[in-house]
């Protein structure tokens, strides 16, 4: 009886790798763990409590919070966000099971963000490809109005302020608009009043004229009230309007938000209505996954094939930054896959989708100059390796990647 | 050339004033000196207190031939000793061994007090220099400033090597971010606010342009954002509500579906009504493990039936509450033969029925949930997962019955089979089964992993009602919920002790 019964491991399917280097030890383990997460995802929307209470257990057991990789801390972050999924579905199932306390995020000093947006390139890369493009549109305009639609609060503009002391003609005067919706991390723990004189500082040490302005205006409505307000904007002569996305659009709600009753969604009515700004310039960078599917189970995959990348590219480092960054990023992953309609913000869309949007709306994309391309083959150089770019020559877009998996892309858009 | 800083705040007027060091010190700081506390000197000292102009008069002793300055005496009479001029040496009686500690002049400094003096004389001058004293070493280069020369110096070498140093002393390898957080660094908002005639004269112009709530850098800085004025500022228009009506439909759809529970709350005991209704249910899918399929094998009958006899049993393991001998090494292998003389048709069952559940499980992910958790077992064991199995009272037939349970699982597993066999073989699969159950034998030590799932204080406690598991599934239910694991993960042992 004994001898039958001896496993023989290979009649098990070998769980497909679906990717080289998953980073450090437990790299290998990483489609397996994907694969119970599945398993619990489906349980948990099936009220299967007993099944979601094994695995989430097992999958605990095997990789804690702290754990030594980061496929361990990913999975832990997942394990989180389905832990409460199943306590919002099924109180009554899950009841009992501790829930873990809301992960404390890091509310950022505005200097500790200004490091903290370069701990990775993930956020200099768009900077340096935007920053550049506006450069370039800007020049020759007596006065540059920039509606700056940014998830890092601002941190792109002192760079860009630089650039314009130091490399334009005759410095324009600059307008720069923000939001006030700070309603995703990372948190910062000063007002943009704060932000906005601190830059304005900035600007006049280099010599330019700066007006910071906020308007109130939320993600949830696609931005509305920021867009009527710029309609009734009193240009200036010889106005540039520029309006700068950096990793906020998708916040704005897509497709699956909206009633069946509205034709456009809010994400195509915001870019109906922007393109009738008749902007000078239009940057759109953006993660390049696909997270707003409304099955659970292929928007888990989704993001569990996304999110790896944040937690292995900072595997390496050792530091309080790398939690607040992990935080940051468990944070995302449980809006993903915890949270339902409106509440579920984190809505990334794949590149190729936001350049149909574009597209659609009629914008037409700019290459990005070779001058920036060398410079941000020059920063990733200064960052580890696995950082890389390539360039799209199809829609003209720039593409960061990390071990040769598309991180981030960054797109330049004019009217047409 | 010497810098008159008379105007600033001194200690002491302009003479050099001594004191006796004796001030309290705790004996302990004696020779040992914190790295992150500078000063802390020998508490014999004698605390010299300069007046700034006493402390910046570098040339108080003037070379007669070449105009070198000197500020001790006793340089420069080594310095003639070169010039071949007569030199003397002031002899060095057995009073003036006693060291000398040095305080800063200027009042609320850390180094004024004479517990943060420091050591040596160029210590406190550079200290005074780089800290109280004006930047007037330039780089050509980058156009920083420096207090202190040889400071200027050592930032000449590497400047434009890739470094850039902000006046808070925080270094950058690259140019944009140190722009980025010089913008935002109060160093320079200090600075500027020196160069004040610059700011202010272009700074209200942009105020008064955009009639906005002043954002001086002197305004309210701690004061957490407050809701932007409701006419917006540099444009003043008037919030336009127009489109938002759209949306509202869309924040709607969500809410309706979701119960929604704010996740930072306590979880609350549900009314066990709840869960004996739900009971049923689980127990089937523990029986057939995995959501993807919900038809049972045909073997359920005899599982449902030691599940049914298992189920009688909650007061049996309620009242074994659990020492830890059980899970003594021995015990991993007694249940195996207690849990097959209580059933043994369930194996001969199973085994002849082998041939059929070899068949490739269903569709959407590769592997059953089952394998997947055997797997996870298995790494537990196998050390990669970490420690799982470390501690165990499996040690010896760790891998044995690992295997058993694997075994068990691939070829009794129909796609729908699963969990319950493999915990309740009892110690087969030992291995598995408390990697779930979280036992406290077991996972005593690792007790902080554990109570991610709230179960730390069940383990802890310990006498509960065995496992964590079960200790969570009675606090979810009383009765209804222990059948669900009680049966799958307890019979064997249950059975055992009690027979």
């Amino acid at each position: 009886m004994t001898k039958t019964r001896i496993l023989n491991p290979t009649r098990f399917p070998p769980p497909k790798s679906l990717r080289s280097g998953g980073g450090g030890g437990g790299g290998g383990h990483a489609s397996f763990m994907e694969q119970l997460l599945l398993h619990c995802a489906t349980a948990i929307d099936s009220n299967d409590a007993a099944l979601s209470h094994q695995i989430l257990w097992v999958l605990n057991n095997i990789a804690p919070q702290d754990g030594d990789s980061s496929t361990k801390r990913l999975t832990s972050a997942f394990v989180r966000a389905l832990l409460s999924r199943a306590v919002t579905k099924s109180p009554t199932l899950f009841s009992t099971v501790f829930q873990p306390p809301a992960t404390e995020l890091h509310r950022f000093s505005v200097v500790e963000l200004a490091g903290f947006v370069d701990l990775t390139p993930w956020h200099r890369f768009g900077y340096i490809a935007a920053n550049a493009a506006i450069l370039t549109a800007v020049e020759g305009y007596s006065t540059v109005h920039i509606v700056d639609l940014s998830l890092t609060h601002c941190m792109q503009i002192p760079t860009l302020i630089d650039a314009m002391a130091s490399k334009l003609n005759k410095p324009p005067l600059l307008k720069l608009t923000v939001v006030s919706s700070s309603t995703f991390p990372p948190f910062i723990n000063v007002s943009y009043e704060e932000l906005g004189s601190k830059l304005v500082n900035f600007a006049t040490t280099r010599n330019i004229e700066m007006e910071f302005s906020i308007i109130p205006s939320t993600h949830s409505d696609g931005f509305s009230s920021l867009l009527q307000q710029l309609r009734i904007y009193p240009f200036s002569f010889n106005e540039a309007l520029v309006v700068n996305c950096h990793m906020m659009l998708r916040y704005i709600p897509d497709e699956t938000l909206t009633p069946s009753s509205s034709s456009l969604s809010l994400r195509n009515i915001f870019l109906k209505q922007l393109r009738s700004l008749n902007p000078t310039i239009v940057t759109l960078i953006e993660e390049d996954a696909d997270l707003t599917s409304e099955d659970l189970v292929s928007r888990l995959r989704s993001a569990f094939n996304y999110f790896w990348i944040p937690f292995d590219t900072t595997d390496t480092f050792v530091s309080e930054k790398r939690r607040w960054y992990e935080a940051e990023i468990s944070w995302k992953i449980e809006n993903v896959v915890a949270k339902e309609g409106a509440e579920r913000v984190e809505r990334t869309e794949t590149k190729r989708r936001w350049i149909e949007r574009m597209r659609e709306a009629e914008f037409g994309g700019v290459r990005v100059k070779e001058e920036a391309v060398a410079d941000l083959k020059a920063m990733l150089e200064e960052h580890g390796v696995g950082w890389g770019m390539k360039k799209d020559d199809d829609d003209e877009s720039l593409v960061l990647t990390w071990k040769g998996h598309s991180v981030v892309f960054a797109t330049v858009w004019v009217p047409v | 050339m010497p810098v008159d800083l008379d105007n600033s705040s001194t200690v002491s007027g302009d003479a050099s004033v001594s004191s006796t060091g004796n001030q309290n010190h705790p004996p302990k700081s004696v020779g040992k000196k914190k790295r992150n506390l500078p000063g802390m000197p020998d508490p014999d000292a004698e605390v010299i207190a300069l007046s700034p102009k006493t402390l910046m008069a570098t040339n108080r002793f003037v070379c007669e031939i070449c105009n070198k300055g000197f500020q001790r005496d006793q340089n420069l009479q080594l310095h003639r000793r070169g010039h071949n001029l007569p030199w003397k040496l002031r002899q060095r009686s057995s009073k003036e061994v006693r060291k000398k500690v040095y305080v800063c002049p200027v009042a609320g400094c850390v180094h004024h007090d004479p517990l943060r003096a420091l050591g040596d004389l160029t210590g406190i001058k550079k200290h005074f220099c780089r800290k109280h004293g004006e930047k007037k070493w330039k780089c050509e280069k980058c156009s920083k400033k420096y207090a202190v020369q040889s400071d200027w110096k050592a930032h000449s070498k590497i400047c434009g090597t890739k470094e850039y140093r902000c006046d808070c002393g925080t270094l950058f390898s690259r140019r944009d971010s140190f722009i980025t957080h010089r913008a935002f660094c109060d160093a320079l908002a200090e600075e500027s606010a020196k160069n004040h005639t610059q700011s202010k004269k272009l700074y209200p112009e942009a105020v008064t342009r955009k009639n906005h709530p002043e954002p001086d850098q002197k305004s309210p800085a701690a004061v957490d954002s407050p809701p932007p004025p409701p006419s917006p500022p540099s444009v003043a228009l008037a919030p336009a509500p127009a489109i938002s009506a759209d949306t509202e439909p869309a924040k709607t759809v969500s809410s309706s579906v979701l119960p929604i529970r704010d996740t930072s709350e306590s979880p609350e005991n549900n009314p066990p009504e709840v869960i004996i209704e739900e009971a049923p249910r689980t127990i089937g899918f523990n029986v057939s493990s995995s959501a993807l399929s919900n038809d049972h094998s045909r073997n359920n009958g005899a599982y449902a039936g030691m599940f049914a006899s298992s189920t009688a049993s909650p007061s049996l393991y309620a009242s074994s509450t659990p020492s830890p001998s059980l899970f003594a090494p021995s015990s991993s292998i007694e249940p195996i033969s207690l849990c097959l003389s209580t059933n043994p048709s369930l194996f001969g069952t199973t085994i002849q029925e082998t041939p059929h559940f070899l068949t490739p499980l269903p569709p959407q992910p590769a592997m059953s949930a089952t394998a997947l958790l055997q797997k996870a077992a298995q790494m537990g064991s196998t050390g990669s997962g970490g420690s799982l199995l470390r501690g165990l009272g499996i040690v010896s037939t760790t891998s044995s019955s690992m295997e058993l349970s694997n075994h068990d699982a691939a070829s009794l597993a129909p796609p729908g089979l699963g969990l319950g066999l493999p915990c309740s073989s009892g110690g087969s699969g030992s291995g598995l089964k408390e990697l779930m159950m979280g036992n406290s034998s077991v996972f005593g030590p690792k007790q902080t992993t554990l109570d991610f799932l709230g179960l730390g204080r069940a383990v802890g406690n310990g006498g509960n009602s065995g496992g964590g598991l079960s200790a969570l599934l009675t606090s979810i239910g009383g009765g209804g919920g222990i059948d669900v694991f009680g049966s799958g993960e307890f019979s064997g042992k249950d059975i055992g002790r009690t027979s």
